[in-house]
C-alpha cells in the first residue's frame, strides 16, 4: 500500500497514471447511472405506502451516503497530510470538498421535495436533517478557508486541521435516527442484522450508489488535475519571466 | 504545576490591565440577553419558552467575540514564540489560554446566568439546570473555538472566513445545551442532553491542544 502511495507521490506520475484511469471511470459512471435510472424509474415497484414519490430516495439516499464518505476520505487525507505531509493528499482533499459539498446540497433539497408530499412539510429541524446541514455548512467553511489563503502549504494544512476537528459531526449524523426519535427514518441498509428493504428497490438503489461513487473517483481525479496543471503553469510563468531577464 | 499557575497569572494580569476586551465580551452578553424581550415582545409565555435557547445563544456569541484575541496579542507581539524557546510545550501554552479563557469569559457567563435567566422569564425552579448546562457547555465552546482562533493569527487576514468556519463547530454545543433546558421545562428531563455535553469536554480537551498548536506553528514555519 504505502508502495503505490508513494509512487503516486510525484505529480507527474500521479497525471499519467490519473489520466489513464480517468476515461474508464467516467464510462462507470455514465453506463450505471443509465442502469441505475432505468431501474429506479421504469423497473422498480411504487411504494405502497409512498406511492410514485419513493422514485426519489433513488437520488437522495446514494448522494446522502456519499456526503458523508467524502467527509470521512477528508478526515483520512487530512490525516495522512498532516502526518506524512503527503502532497498528493492536501490535493485530492482540496479537489474533495466542492464534490462533498453538493453531493449534501442534492441530498438536502432532494429530501426537503420528497418531505414536502411525505411529511407535509419542506422542513422539519430534528436532528439528522439540522446535522446533515451543519455538515454542509463545514464543507463551505473548508473551501472558504481554502480559497482565502494564497499560500498553498499554508492552506492546506489549515484545511486539514479544519477538516479534522468538523469530524465529531461525522457520528452524529450517521447515528442521530437511533439516538434520538426523529422524523427522518432509521436506517435500512446498513444495518447489523441486514437490508430491511425488499430486492427490487436494493437493485436500483446499488445501481445509482456505484455510479455517484464512480462520479466522485472521476471528478476528483479531473479537478486534481486541473490543479496540478494550474500550479505548473505558473512555474512556467515564472520560469520564462526569469529568462526574459537574461 | 508552579507553570501552569504563572501563565495563568500572566494571562489574568494582562486581561485586567485591559489588555483584552473580557469586560467587553461580558458586557455583550448582558446586552444580547437584553435584545430578546425587546424584539419578541415582553409576552411572557412566550419568553419562558424561548429564555434557555437566548442564554444559550448570547453566552456562544459572546465567547465568539473574546476568542478572536485569545492567541492574537501574544502571537504577535512574540511572546508566544519565548515561551516555547523557553521549553514550555506549545500545547501546555494552548491549555492554560483556553483556561485563563474560561475563568475570565466561561465563569462569569455561568454565574451571571441564573440573574438573566430570571430576568427573562425563566421559572426559578429550572435555573439549575441552565447553571449546569452552562458550566459544561461553556468550557467545550472556549476549547473548539481555540483551533480557528490560532488559524486567524496565522491567517492574518480573513476574520470573516473564521466566523464562518467556528460557528458550525460549536452548533453542537448550542443544540445540547439549549436542548437540555427545554427538555427539562416540558418535562421529558434534560439529563441525556447534559450526559452528551459533558462527554464533548473530554474529547476536546484531548484533541484541541495538537490542532491549535499545530495551526499557531504554520506561522512559524
Amino acid at each position: 500500500m504505502t508502495g503505490i502511495i508513494n509512487y503516486l507521490a510525484n505529480p507527474g506520475r500521479f497525471r499519467r497514471v490519473s489520466q489513464k484511469i480517468y476515461p474508464w471511470s467516467l464510462g462507470s459512471t455514465v453506463l450505471f447511472l443509465l442502469l441505475g435510472l432505468w431501474f429506479a424509474l421504469y423497473n422498480s415497484p411504487p411504494d405502497y405506502q409512498q406511492g410514485e414519490t419513493v422514485r426519489i430516495m433513488y437520488i437522495h439516499v446514494p448522494a446522502a451516503w456519499m456526503s458523508l464518505f467524502i467527509y470521512s476520505t477528508m478526515v483520512l487525507l487530512s490525516i495522512f497530510s498532516l502526518v506524512w505531509k503527503h502532497p498528493l493528499a492536501d490535493l485530492l482533499c482540496k479537489s474533495s470538498a466542492p464534490i462533498g459539498a453538493s453531493f449534501t446540497l442534492i441530498a438536502l433539497v432532494t429530501g426537503s421535495i420528497w418531505g414536502k408530499p411525505t411529511w407535509g412539510t419542506w422542513w422539519v429541524w430534528d436532528a439528522r436533517l439540522t446535522s446533515v446541514f451543519i455538515l454542509f455548512l463545514i464543507y463551505m467553511g473548508h473551501i472558504g478557508l481554502v480559497r482565502s489563503i494564497e499560500d498553498h502549504t499554508k492552506s492546506a494544512k489549515a484545511a486539514a486541521i479544519l477538516t479534522l476537528i468538523g469530524a465529531i459531526n461525522i457520528p452524529i449524523i450517521k447515528f442521530s435516527v437511533d439516538w434520538w426519535n426523529t422524523l427522518h427514518q432509521p436506517a435500512s441498509i446498513i444495518r447489523v442484522d441486514g437490508p430491511t428493504i425488499h430486492s427490487s428497490m436494493l437493485v436500483p438503489l446499488i445501481l445509482m450508489a456505484i455510479s455517484f461513487m464512480s462520479f466522485y473517483f472521476s471528478f476528483v481525479l479531473l479537478n486534481t488535475q486541473t490543479e496540478l496543471y494550474k500550479r505548473r503553469l505558473k512555474t512556467i510563468f515564472v520560469k520564462s519571466l526569469i529568462e526574459g531577464k537574461k | 504545576m508552579n507553570i501552569f499557575l504563572k501563565l495563568i497569572l500572566r494571562d489574568l494580569k494582562s486581561i485586567f490591565s485591559g489588555g483584552s476586551d473580557a469586560g467587553a465580551a461580558l458586557f455583550f452578553y448582558l446586552l444580547a440577553i437584553i435584545m430578546f424581550p425587546l424584539s419578541f415582545g415582553s409576552d411572557s409565555v412566550l419568553l419562558t419558552k424561548i429564555s434557555g435557547g437566548a442564554i444559550w445563544m448570547a453566552a456562544l456569541f459572546s465567547s465568539m467575540l473574546s476568542l478572536d484575541r485569545l492567541f492574537r496579542s501574544d502571537y504577535e507581539d512574540g511572546s508566544l514564540e519565548q515561551l516555547v524557546l523557553s521549553g514550555i510545550s506549545l500545547e501546555f501554552v494552548v491549555i492554560t489560554k483556553c483556561f485563563s479563557h474560561w475563568l475570565t469569559n466561561g465563569l462569569p457567563l455561568v454565574i451571571l446566568s441564573p440573574i438573566l435567566s430570571i430576568i427573562i422569564g425563566l421559572n426559578i425552579e429550572y435555573c439549575w439546570i441552565l447553571v449546569i448546562a452552562l458550566f459544561l457547555g461553556t468550557p467545550s465552546l472556549t476549547l473548539i473555538g481555540a483551533v480557528p482562533a490560532a488559524l486567524s493569527c496565522t491567517i492574518g487576514k480573513g476574520g470573516v472566513i473564521i466566523t464562518m468556519v467556528v460557528l458550525p463547530l460549536m452548533l453542537p454545543v448550542l443544540i445540547l445545551g439549549s436542548g437540555a433546558v427545554i427538555s427539562e421545562v416540558s418535562g421529558l428531563g434534560g439529563a441525556g442532553h447534559l450526559y452528551a455535553l459533558a462527554a464533548i469536554f473530554p474529547i476536546s480537551v484531548v484533541i484541541v491542544p495538537f490542532l491549535a498548536s499545530k495551526a499557531i506553528r504554520l506561522g512559524w514555519e
